[in-house]
């Protein structure tokens, strides 16, 4: 046989067999890939928005914002998604949020690559607390209302004003005391 | 005693960390704790084994011109085959070791051990080969994020050893601790080999 065409041969049956192995590990993988990552969204949301044992995504605006509801259907406040960038990459929040009030239920870092010690310190309850309760009125300026982590500027500053940037815009959507 | 001697190759005398120093960026960059370190590590192995196996038995069937593109096929099927399951069943190991486990189609042992051994030999002893490499990978990255760890958090695989008082090294856990720690493994290392080497001169 000529040896181009036995290279071209070998090559392509290999290639078809991966093809045929990448699709079948896929098909098997994907549906339980798709629910991790779906339950791990709503774990985040029900944490943010406390009392929530149920969420609902609705879409406005190109923002999603999630509903929170409790086991009787009653709603307990909204939460987005929010990024900021921090010292070493995106740092992603999900930010709970109370219309009726204008205030802040909670917030929870979905992701992050911060420096270990240092920034990813923003994970610990101390930092993310102290943003529950925090009203759309405040500036959201790290060493100023917002406590930040010593030697973590950076990344403290990323979250406030990650937070502030899409707080405004949600607040647009859903003005402070109005229904939702 | 050849596949013997094929697998205790790649744990002690050519490991692939210590000794011939290759696959080192997911060695520096995932040992910021134990547990990742075995997992990296036996990744590592089953990609390593089963690409082993299918190079061994495919030896005659591929053509020497275009046997590098095929190789590559093979590692990075069984690279994305690994992504996949790691990524439905073992989600927060995934998130931490990321980018670190679509890469290993990149990590020179597993297409030099293709390339230099199971392209050359039968099929039990490139299995003996890559499992040696894989384990002798695992062993070596498992041991600088043991210490890294230790170090750098005062745990051990997530559990305190380290008492109240003790204030953690971060830099352990940052980039320059991996070079650091590696780099004095690889030093006692030699010295153990020199060690053995004289004892054996002399008698």
């Amino acid at each position: 046989m000529n040896q181009y065409a036995r290279m071209i041969i070998v090559l392509m049956i290999i290639s078809m067999a991966s093809g045929a192995v990448l699709a079948l590990s896929y098909e098997v993988t994907n549906p339980t890939i798709q629910e991790q990552a779906r339950q791990k969204l709503e774990q985040s949301v029900l944490i943010v928005i406390p009392g929530a044992t149920q969420m609902e995504e609705i879409q406005k605006d190109d923002i999603t914002i999630y509903i929170g509801l409790d086991d009787e259907g009653n709603k307990k406040g909204i939460a987005f998604k929010t990024a900021g960038s921090g010292f070493n990459g995106p740092i992603e929040i999900m930010v709970g949020y109370d219309p009726k009030e204008g205030k802040l239920l909670g917030i929870e870092i979905l992701s992050m690559s911060e420096t270990p010690g240092l920034g990813a310190r923003i994970q610990e309850e101390a930092f993310k607390d102290q943003f529950k309760g925090k009203s759309v009125e405040d500036e959201f300026v790290a060493k100023q209302d917002v406590e930040a982590i010593s030697g973590a500027t950076i990344s403290s500053t990323a979250v406030a004003s990650a937070i502030k940037t899409s707080l405004e815009k949600v607040v647009e959507i859903f003005p402070v005391g109005g229904d939702y | 005693m050849q596949l013997f001697k094929d697998f205790i190759n790649g744990l002690w005398n050519e490991n692939p960390i210590f000794r011939m120093v290759i696959g080192i960026c997911s060695a520096l960059a995932v040992t910021t704790a134990a547990s990742n370190g075995i997992a990296m590590g036996l990744a590592l192995t089953f990609v390593l084994t089963c690409s082993s196996i299918l190079v061994s038995l495919l030896r005659s069937v591929i053509p020497a011109k275009v046997r590098i593109p095929c190789y590559i096929i093979v590692v990075a099927t069984f690279t994305t085959v690994v992504d996949l399951f790691m990524k439905a069943y073992f989600p927060a190991l995934y998130e931490v070791l990321g980018i670190f486990i679509p890469l290993i189609v990149v990590n020179c042992i597993v297409l030099a051990r293709a390339e230099a051994f199971a392209s050359k030999v039968g099929l039990a002893r490139a299995i003996a080969d890559a499992l040696g490499m894989g384990l002798g990978y695992t062993w070596a990255i498992t041991l600088i994020s043991m210490i890294r760890e230790l170090m750098g958090a005062g745990t051990l695989f997530g559990y305190r050893v380290m008492g109240e008082g003790f204030t953690p090294w971060v830099s352990a856990i940052l980039p320059p601790g991996a070079f650091i720690v590696m780099g004095i493994l690889v030093g006692l290392i030699n010295v153990i080999n020199r060690k053995t080497a004289k004892r054996t001169q002399c008698h």
